[in-house]
C-alpha cells in the first residue's frame, strides 16, 4: 500500500474515533436538553390569575385580598365575552329557547295562581300564554325570516296588553324582541352548524377563562380552573382561532390504494365560520384581551418541590414523591453502609487471597451483575413474603421491605468503594500507628478510617444515587403511584423513580401537563447528577489530598 | 545537643510500672477478642455470599412448582404466551426470550463500534487533559437512571421516530435498542479503556518504530493485545442491557412476538424484564402465572451468571496476559 493511503487511512481513523466521542455528547445534550428545557416549565413559567386562584383554593398559597382583587379586573374584561356569547346563542340555541319559553309560561300560570285570579280569566290567560308560548316556539324552530317576523308580530300585540304588564308573562315580549334582532343578524339556514361550531368554542373558552358565570363549577380539579400557564393559554387561543380538521391528501391516491389512505391535519379559521354574525368581533376581542383577562406574570413556583400534587399531578407538586424517595434511599444507606464498610475492610485488611476469599468476591460480582428486576422478584419472595412477616410485621409492600431490596442491590457497589478507598490510605499511615504499638483493630478504627472516610463517603453518595433512581426493584416491594403520604415505614410510598414511569406511561391524564412530566423527572435526574457531582468533588479533593503528602 | 549534661535524667514517654509480659489470662481474652472479632467480620463479610445464595433459592423455591407443573421444553420454544387465559393457560416463553436477546445484540451492533472506537480515542489519541474532560460526560450517561431514559424513549425519542421514519408506532424494537446501547455505552468504554490502556507502551513503540501509523498499531497491535478485555467489556455491556428493565418496558412496545421479517426492527417486541415487571402487579401470589414469571426471573439470572462467568474469565486472562508483557 502506498505511503500516501495510510496517512489518509491514519487520519479518517483519527477523526472517526473522534466522532464516536462527540457523537456521545451529542447524545448527552438531545437527552438531557429537551427534558431540562420542559421540566424547569414545571418550577419557572408565566402563571395567569387562573394559576393563583388554584393556589389560593387548593393550596392555600397567595393572598386572599390580592387574588380577588385580579379575580374582579379579570372578570370585568370577560364580561363582554359572556355578553357576546349570550347575544349570539339568543339568535341560534333553539333548544335553549324554547327551554325558557317554556319555564315563562309556567311561571307566569304559578304567578297566576298564587294571585288567586278566577277561574275563566285564568283559563283564558293561560290559554292565550300558551298560545303565545307556541307562536314563539314556532318562531324560534323556523328558517324562514318572514315567518318568524309574522309569529313575532302575533306575539307582540299583547305587549301592552294590561293583563300582561307587569306579570312574568312580560319576559315573553323582552324574549322576542330579543331574538327578532338576532335572528335578523344571523343566517337562519346555518343555525344547525353555528349550535355545533358554538358548542366547540365555548369549550375551548371554559378551558381558557374557566367556568363562566352561568356554568357550574366541576367536582375534578382538573377543569375547575382555565388556562393556569401563559403558553397554555397561548396554545387554547390558536385553537380558538383555528379548527383542526383532517382531510384526504388526494382523492387520486386514495382510489388508486385504499389501503394507503393518508390524512392531512389542516387548520380551517373560526373566525371565518362565524363571519358577519355577532360573533364575529369575539375572536379580536380576546386576542387583544387576552392578557387583560388572564393576567399573565413571571412565577416561580418553588413550593412544586413542597406541594401534594392533584391526580394525575394535574396541578401541585411532587413532594411525597420526593419525600419518600429520600426516605427510600436514606433507609437503604443505614442498612447497607455498615456491611459495606465490614466487608471492604475485611477483603483488605484482614486476609490474603484464598479459596474462601475468592468465593466471596465472586459472590460480589455475581450480586453485581444480578438483573434490578430480579432484586425485585426477590424482594416481593424473600423480604415482602418471608422475612418481615418471620419478625411479624405485615406480609405486603412496604417502605421497609423496599428498602432492604435496595440495600442488597448496592452492597456490591457500596464494597467496592469501600475498598477502592481503603487502598488507598498509604500503608506509611498504618505501619506508622503499628510502629507507635497500635493493635491492628485499633489502628483500623483510629488511623485507616478516617483518612478513608471520604472516599467511603464518595462510595455512599455514588450508591445513593444508584438507589434514588431504581425502579424495578420497588415495583413490588414499596412502589404506588397514587397514595397517601406513609405514616411509618410499614407502608408503601410514591417515588420520583416510580413516579416518572407512571407519568410517562401510567397516567392518561399527565400526558395533558407536559411541564409537570418533565418537571418530575428532571428532578430525578438533577438530584442523581448532583449527588454524582459531589462525589467527583469529594473524590478529587481527597486524590489531591493523598497525594500531598 | 545535650551531649554534655548527661545528669539530667531523661523521663520515659511510657511509665512501665507492669511487666510486658501478659498474664494467661490476658493472654487468652486477647486471643479471644481478635478470633472472635475476625469471625465476626467474616461472618458479616459473608452477608453477600449468603445474599446471592438466598437469591438463588427464593426465585428457585418460587419457579419450581411451576417447572414441575408444565413442560420446560414448552416454555422454551414455544411462543404462546397466554397466562391468563381461562381454561387453559399457555406459558410459551420463546417470544419473549428471542425479544431480549433481540434488542439486547441489537444495542451491542449499535455500541461496541462506538464503544471501542471511543476507548480508542480515549486511550491512545487524545492528551490526558482534554480525557479528563470527557470523562465526566461518560459517567453522567452511566448516572442518569434508566426510567429517566425510558421516559426519553416515550415522550421525545418515540414521536420522532414515528414522524421522521414512518413507524406505525414509535415505540418498538429499535427504540428500546438505541436506548439500551446508549446505557450499555459507558460500561464497554470504561472497561475497554481500562484494558486498552494497560496494553504497554513498549508494544507500541515498538509498532511505530517499524513504520505502522496509528491506525495500524490500533488495529493490528493494540487491539489484538487487549481483546481479552474487550471481549469482557461487550459482555458486561450484554449483561447490564439484558437485565435492563425499565427502559425495554416503556420503548419496545410490549407485543409478545418475534419480528418478521428478522431485520425489521420497527416492530414491537417484548422482553423478559418487561413481562414481569408489566405483569407480575396483576397475578395472584401463588398463581401458575406468578409462579411463571418467577421461572423467566430465573432463566434471566442463570443468563446473567453465565454472562457473570464469561466476563470474569476473559477479565483474568486480560490480566494474566498482561502481567506477562
Amino acid at each position: 500500500m502506498k505511503a500516501g493511503y495510510r496517512t489518509m487511512f491514519d487520519k479518517v481513523f483519527t477523526v472517526i474515533t473522534g466522532f464516536a466521542v462527540l457523537s456521545m455528547v451529542i447524545v448527552l445534550f438531545v437527552i438531557l436538553g429537551p427534558m431540562l428545557h420542559r421540566g424547569f416549565g414545571a418550577v419557572f413559567f408565566k402563571g395567569t390569575v387562573e394559576f393563583r386562584k388554584m393556589q389560593l383554593a387548593e393550596f392555600g398559597h397567595g393572598g386572599q385580598e390580592q387574588v380577588r382583587a385580579q379575580a374582579e379586573r379579570t372578570d370585568a374584561v370577560r364580561a363582554s365575552v359572556y355578553d357576546m356569547i349570550d347575544n349570539f346563542k339568543s339568535g341560534v340555541d333553539i333548544e335553549q329557547l324554547t327551554d325558557r319559553a317554556k319555564d315563562i309560561h309556567r311561571d307566569f300560570g304559578k304567578e297566576l295562581r298564587l294571585k288567586e285570579v278566577p277561574r275563566e280569566q285564568y283559563t283564558a290567560l293561560r290559554s292565550l300564554s300558551r298560545d303565545i308560548r307556541d307562536k314563539l316556539t314556532d318562531a324560534f324552530s323556523s328558517n324562514s325570516i318572514e315567518q318568524i317576523h309574522r309569529d313575532i308580530e302575533y306575539v307582540l300585540q299583547y305587549e301592552n296588553d294590561e293583563r300582561f304588564v307587569g306579570t312574568a308573562a312580560s319576559v315573553f315580549f323582552q324574549l322576542a324582541r330579543q331574538y327578532q334582532k338576532a335572528a335578523a343578524a344571523t343566517d337562519l339556514d346555518k343555525r344547525d352548524e353555528y349550535a355545533q361550531e358554538l358548542a366547540e368554542l365555548e369549550q375551548i373558552i371554559t378551558e381558557l377563562l374557566g367556568r363562566g358565570p352561568a356554568e357550574d363549577s366541576s367536582a375534578l380539579a382538573q377543569f375547575r380552573y382555565g388556562a393556569t400557564r401563559w403558553d397554555q393559554a397561548k396554545k387554547l387561543l390558536h385553537r380558538l382561532y383555528w379548527k383542526e380538521k383532517w382531510v384526504e391528501q388526494s382523492p387520486k391516491e386514495h382510489l388508486a390504494t385504499e389501503s394507503s389512505r393518508s390524512l392531512v391535519r389542516t387548520e380551517i379559521s373560526r373566525a371565518e365560520q362565524f363571519a358577519g354574525t355577532e360573533l364575529e368581533p369575539l375572536f379580536g376581542y380576546i386576542g387583544d384581551n387576552l392578557d387583560k383577562m388572564l393576567e399573565p406574570r413571571w412565577s416561580f413556583y418553588w413550593r412544586y418541590f413542597i406541594d401534594d400534587g392533584t391526580p394525575g399531578h394535574y396541578f401541585g407538586g411532587i413532594g411525597p414523591e420526593i419525600f419518600g424517595t429520600l426516605l427510600l434511599t436514606l433507609l437503604s444507606m443505614i442498612f447497607v453502609v455498615p456491611f459495606g464498610v465490614v466487608s471492604a475492610a475485611y477483603l483488605t485488611e484482614c486476609t490474603k487471597e484464598g479459596p474462601v476469599i475468592r468465593i466471596i468476591r465472586m459472590s460480589i460480582n455475581t450480586l453485581a451483575g444480578v438483573p434490578s428486576i430480579v432484586f425485585g422478584l426477590f424482594g416481593m419472595a424473600f423480604f415482602v413474603l418471608f422475612f418481615i412477616p418471620l419478625f411479624g410485621g405485615p406480609s405486603k409492600p412496604c417502605i421497609l421491605a423496599g428498602s432492604l431490596t435496595l440495600a442488597v442491590l448496592t452492597l456490591p457497589v457500596m464494597i467496592r468503594s469501600s475498598e477502592e478507598a481503603i487502598k488507598t490510605v498509604p500503608q506509611t499511615y498504618k505501619e506508622a500507628s503499628l510502629a507507635l504499638g497500635a493493635s491492628g483493630f485499633r489502628t483500623f478504627m483510629a488511623v485507616t478510617l478516617p483518612a478513608a472516610l471520604p472516599g467511603i463517603l464518595t462510595g455512599v453518595i455514588l450508591s445513593l444515587s444508584r438507589v434514588a433512581g431504581e425502579t424495578a426493584p420497588i415495583l413490588f416491594t414499596a412502589g404506588i403511584t397514587v397514595g397517601p403520604l406513609p405514616k411509618s415505614i410499614f407502608q408503601t410510598t410514591r417515588t420520583l423513580s416510580y413516579g416518572s414511569w407512571d407519568m410517562a406511561v401510567g397516567d392518561k391524564l399527565s400526558a395533558q401537563v407536559p411541564h409537570n412530566q418533565f418537571g418530575m423527572v428532571v428532578t430525578l435526574v438533577l438530584l442523581i447528577l448532583c449527588l454524582n457531582a459531589l462525589a467527583i468533588i469529594i473524590r478529587s479533593r481527597v486524590f489531591k489530598r493523598l497525594k500531598g503528602q | 545537643m545535650n551531649g554534655g549534661n548527661t545528669e539530667q535524667t531523661v523521663r520515659p514517654a511510657v511509665d512501665f510500672k507492669q511487666p510486658l509480659v501478659l498474664t494467661f489470662g490476658q493472654d487468652i481474652k486477647g486471643f479471644l477478642f481478635r478470633h472472635l472479632g475476625r469471625l465476626a467480620l467474616f461472618l458479616l463479610t459473608c452477608t453477600s455470599v449468603l445474599v446471592v445464595f438466598l437469591i438463588f433459592l427464593f426465585v428457585i423455591l418460587e419457579a419450581f412448582p411451576f417447572l414441575g407443573k408444565f413442560s420446560i421444553v414448552e416454555f422454551l420454544t414455544s411462543t404462546a404466551w397466554y397466562p391468563e387465559a381461562h381454561g387453559e393457560p399457555e406459558f410459551g416463553a420463546l417470544a419473549l426470550i428471542v425479544g431480549s436477546v433481540y434488542v439486547t445484540l441489537a444495542a451491542l451492533i449499535f455500541s461496541v463500534p462506538i464503544g471501542v472506537l471511543a476507548a480508542v480515542f480515549l486511550s491512545d489519541i487524545v492528551p490526558f487533559r482534554i480525557r479528563n474532560i470527557i470523562k465526566p460526560v461518560i459517567e453522567i450517561l452511566a448516572a442518569i437512571p434508566s426510567v429517566a431514559y425510558g421516559f426519553f424513549a416515550v415522550l421525545v425519542l418515540a414521536p420522532w421516530l414515528q414522524k421522521y421514519f414512518g413507524f406505525a408506532t414509535g415505540t418498538n424494537a429499535l427504540n428500546a435498542s438505541l436506548l439500551l446501547s446508549i446505557m450499555a455505552l459507558p460500561t464497554i468504554i470504561s472497561v475497554a479503556e481500562d484494558s486498552i490502556s494497560a496494553t504497554g507502551r513498549e508494544l507500541r513503540e515498538a509498532s511505530y518504530g517499524l513504520g505502522a501509523t496509528r491506525f495500524e498499531t490500533t488495529f493490528k497491535v493494540v487491539i489484538p493485545a487487549a481483546h481479552s478485555g474487550i471481549i469482557a467489556a461487550i459482555v458486561l455491556g450484554m449483561m447490564r442491557a439484558i437485565g435492563e428493565t425499565m427502559v425495554v418496558w416503556m420503548a419496545s412496545g410490549n407485543a409478545s412476538q418475534i419480528p418478521h421479517p428478522w431485520w425489521d426492527m420497527s416492530q414491537s417486541v417484548r422482553t423478559m424484564t418487561a413481562s414481569i415487571a408489566g405483569e407480575m402487579g396483576e397475578t395472584v401470589k401463588g398463581s401458575d402465572h406468578y409462579r411463571a414469571l418467577f421461572a423467566i426471573g430465573l432463566l434471566l439470572l442463570v443468563m446473567t451468571l453465565m454472562l457473570n462467568l464469561v466476563s470474569e474469565y476473559f477479565l483474568t486472562r486480560a490480566r494474566k496476559s498482561l502481567g506477562k508483557s
